[in-house]
């Protein structure tokens, strides 16, 4: 059946928009009209079917919500056990056990999180075959063979992921522990291969190579290396690091607004403080990765940049800014928090620098989210002189964009450094003369970042792309590799002098770490719209042609609809799947004590949720 | 209402919603669903207040060859597809820019041969352009020229023939195009422009 109507575009195009649509798809809810499948295609068709559809919901919609549940849930699983297999490295080699009962506590959601996820690729799967099956065929022609390979690595990292959990208490000690260690280091391997083989997919569709004639391995594995493939898995294993972050650090918050006792309130301040470390750890990378796959998008082809960069796409960047800029601020923010109740007495001292940091943050973002032409009448325009205003026009471009961006990095790693230092004297006699290398190294970067933003204005594209960008990112990168590990060997020798007051900090630092990970699930949300709508009107961009009336890439007010929605929706099934996990502590907290391995009365034995399981057992010699 | 003003409203009440959740419910979960809204709401609403651009496909526009009587009529039809379907503008300019990334079309209908033209757009590495805009020795473009009669883009013969004019009629040179050399649908097409025999040559006529 191939679409002669289009309706929607004839809508579009006579100035329509689409408030009715989306209304349309919240009282539809959409999985609830599957059914009405069968009503949105063709009877008895001459030709083979290309698209089917799904009546005021939209095919298209539908399709757009569940892959983006489905992606938002896979970072969630694949982020997760990053985050808990280092918290278990940390707590088997520095002995600290609480890191170890956090990895447990993360990775228990995992066994209901991975259902989850699996079954949200199922219905997502089933979905596109009855959505999209002429490109359904197209694509499984290409990738027959990494289907195969996908399915085996499911079986494996299922495998792997039983052990892992179930086995956790049986392998706490010696030899066992450090095979539980392997099995997790195993668990993220697994899960990288099955992230990067999708990824293959999808990037397929961005950025198609030619294929030439040969076995089906030869031409799947042609199509698999194609141009963007590498920068996206790069991207989206430091995403989903950065997204398991701040998923934990949003549980821990919640958790801290609502616990009752001392110890729930110390537990969750410091489930908090560690969530919101890993997200920025991962936040810090996440741009230069970003660069590099626009690098490549552009290189692969000038057209897509484009349509990204400076095409109809060019204002989702100035949202992308603000999200980002609002994710720095909200990170520093609780690491402001954190030294100003957490460590007694360097409120005061550290007031000033962390109001300085704060200014250059928002004018940074300022900077950043500047658009280079503004939406003008004649008369303003003319005004102006022009589309672009003579200030604005010149902080709206990239040279200025990359010099802030990277400045906000080294600002929210000054604060990183700022907090590690707080409550803490430095003892070892070449103190001085560190802080002042780092001090000198922190001042040289900053000023080096900003004279290669300005000699950019300067210089050609090429030069400014190739040499001064790449500069500005490997400056902000060597600054973290010479800074990190002098102040770790400061601190090795450093007093304490003000012990950490777990505990103490106030709701709003809760609902900072809960605006983060919004902040996080939508910047997510919000790139899954940029490449696909990169693609512009092909499903296999310049082989394979949408044809049907979804051909259009929606406007950014609508798409932002969708992407509110997702994310609602994702941390709906997010607090479902905690809530499931953690059944069982309620319920042994209520109980006074349930004989051993045995589940309280009446509560249901859901995977992962088993109390039993939370007690560690004795070693067994 | 317009659409735009409905969603504004969908989002205003998402917003008053979460904001009536912080004010009178004391449980911490619907407090933070109540704050989750605010914040999606607050997000919608910016993205409602920036320019909404849709992305449609183009307009499939036959190329109707009894409207053309003249060059002059093949090199207006050039223009156009020069700005939209062909999408040169995206990279090229007409004029110099130092930011350019790709080389810059003022005069290259006249600098360059109709056969040149024709082969840089449909086999664009038969001669690579070099940057002479630095001292030196020249460089690459950063951006490569994709065939333009092949997909994305997939300009048909007539249309690059089209857009050939409309170079030429820039740079002040005479059409050296007819448009009886049209293929005209339903005949077999004609045989392609024949490229430049001597690439040296037209490299040299480059500079």
């Amino acid at each position: 059946m191939g679409y002669q109507g289009g309706w929607i575009q004839r809508l579009l195009r006579s100035g329509s928009g689409h408030g009715g649509t989306l209304l349309g798809f919240a009282i539809a809810a959409g999985l609830l009209s599957l059914p009405a499948l069968v009503f949105g295609a063709d009877v008895a068709p001459a030709a083979p079917t290309e698209y089917r559809d799904i009546p005021y919901v939209g095919s298209r919609n539908v399709i757009w919500v569940v892959a983006q549940l489905h992606l938002l849930l896979a970072g969630f699983v694949l982020g997760v056990p990053m985050f808990a297999w280092v918290c278990e490295v940390v707590a088997w080699r520095g002995g600290e056990k609480r890191y170890d009962k956090l990895a447990k506590e993360f990775t228990k959601l995992l066994t209901s999180a991975y259902s989850t996820t699996a079954l949200f690729g199922g219905i997502l799967l089933f979905l596109l075959i009855a959505f999209y099956p002429k490109l359904m065929n197209y694509l499984t022609d290409i990738f027959f063979p990494s289907f195969i390979v996908y399915c085996i690595l499911f079986l494996v990292e299922t495998a792997t992921l039983y052990l892992y959990w179930y086995g956790w208490d049986a392998m706490q000690y010696g030899g066992k522990k450090t095979f539980h260690i392997f099995l997790g280091l195993m668990l993220n391997v697994f899960a990288f291969f099955i992230m990067i083989i999708p990824n293959s997919w999808a990037t397929f569709q961005s950025s198609p190579v030619v294929i030439a004639e040969g076995t089906d391995m030869a031409r799947a594995w042609a199509a698999t290396w194609n141009p963007t493939w590498w920068p996206v898995n790069i991207h989206r294993i430091i995403a989903n690091v950065v997204l398991g972050g701040y998923i934990c650090g949003a549980y821990a918050g919640i958790r801290y607004l609502s616990a009752k006792t001392p110890e729930e309130r110390d537990h969750y301040d410091w489930m908090g403080y560690v969530g919101n470390f890993i997200g920025v750890f991962g936040l810090l990378a996440l741009p230069f990765a970003g660069y590099w796959l626009m690098r490549e998008i552009y290189q692969y082809n000038q057209q897509m940049g484009i349509t990204l960069m400076g095409g109809f796409l060019s204002w989702l960047f100035i949202l992308q800014a603000m999200l980002i800029g609002v994710l720095f601020l909200g990170s520093n923010y609780y690491f402001w928090l954190g030294i100003t109740y957490r460590i007694p007495g360097s409120a005061l001292k550290y007031r000033k620098p962390m109001l300085a940091m704060l200014v250059v943050l928002l004018l940074c973002l300022a900077v950043w989210m500047t658009p280079h032409s503004l939406v003008a009448s004649l008369e303003e325009a003319a005004k102006m002189g022009g589309s672009h205003h003579p200030l604005l026009g010149v902080l709206g471009v990239m040279s200025a964009k990359m010099t802030v961006s990277n400045l906000m990095i080294l600002v929210t790693f000054m604060s990183f450094i700022m907090y590690w230092r707080a409550g803490k004297q430095d003892t070892a006699g070449w103190a001085k003369i560190a802080k002042a290398i780092m001090g000198a190294i922190l001042v040289l970067a900053g000023v080096a970042v900003i004279i290669l933003g300005v000699w950019g204005y300067f210089v050609p594209a090429i030069i400014r792309i190739n040499y001064f960008s790449t500069s500005q990112v490997l400056i902000v990168i060597g600054v973290m590799l010479t800074i990190t590990p002098l102040t770790a060997l400061l601190m090795k020798s450093a007093k304490t002098t003000t012990e950490m007051a777990w505990g103490k900090m106030p709701p709003r630092a809760g609902y900072s770490l809960v605006l983060n990970a919004i902040m996080v699930i939508l910047l997510m949300t919000l790139m899954g719209y940029a490449r696909s709508s990169s693609r512009v009107h092909w499903h296999v961009y310049g082989v394979v042609r949408d044809t049907s009336q979804y051909a259009f890439s929606p406007a950014l007010g609508y798409a932002s609809g969708i992407m509110a929605l997702c994310t609602f929706f994702f941390c709906m099934i997010v607090a479902f799947i905690f809530w499931v996990a953690t059944m069982g502590d309620k319920a042994k907290a209520v109980s006074a004590s349930p004989s051993k391995g045995e589940l309280p009365h009446g509560m249901p034995a859901m995977a992962g949720a088993s109390s039993a399981l939370d007690a560690p057992k004795a070693p067994k010699f | 209402m317009s659409e735009v003003a409905r969603l504004q409203l969908i989002c205003l009440s998402v917003v008053g919603s979460g904001i009536l959740i912080l004010l009178f419910i004391k449980s911490v979960f619907p407090r933070v669903i109540g704050f989750v809204a605010i914040v999606l709401g607050l997000f919608m609403l910016t993205a409602l207040a920036v320019p909404q651009m849709a992305s449609l496909p183009p307009v499939e526009e036959k190329f109707d060859i009894a409207t053309v009587k003249t060059p002059t009529d093949l090199a207006a039809i050039g223009q156009k597809i020069f700005f939209s379907k062909g999408q040169c503008a995206l990279c090229h300019t007409i004029g110099p820019s130092e930011s350019a990334r790709c080389p810059d079309l003022k005069g290259i209908g006249a600098k360059l041969s109709r056969e040149f033209l024709y082969e840089s757009m449909t086999q664009p590495q038969a001669y690579i352009y070099k940057d002479y805009r630095h001292e030196g020795l020249p460089k690459m473009y950063p951006a490569e020229m994709p065939a333009i009669n092949k997909n994305p883009i997939g300009l048909s013969r007539n249309e690059i023939l089209s857009v050939i004019a409309f170079l030429q009629q820039m740079s002040g040179e005479p059409i050296s195009i007819n448009p009886s050399e049209l293929d005209v649908p339903g005949q077999a097409p004609a045989a392609p422009v024949k490229a430049a025999q001597s690439g040296p040559m037209a490299v040299a006529q480059a500079h």
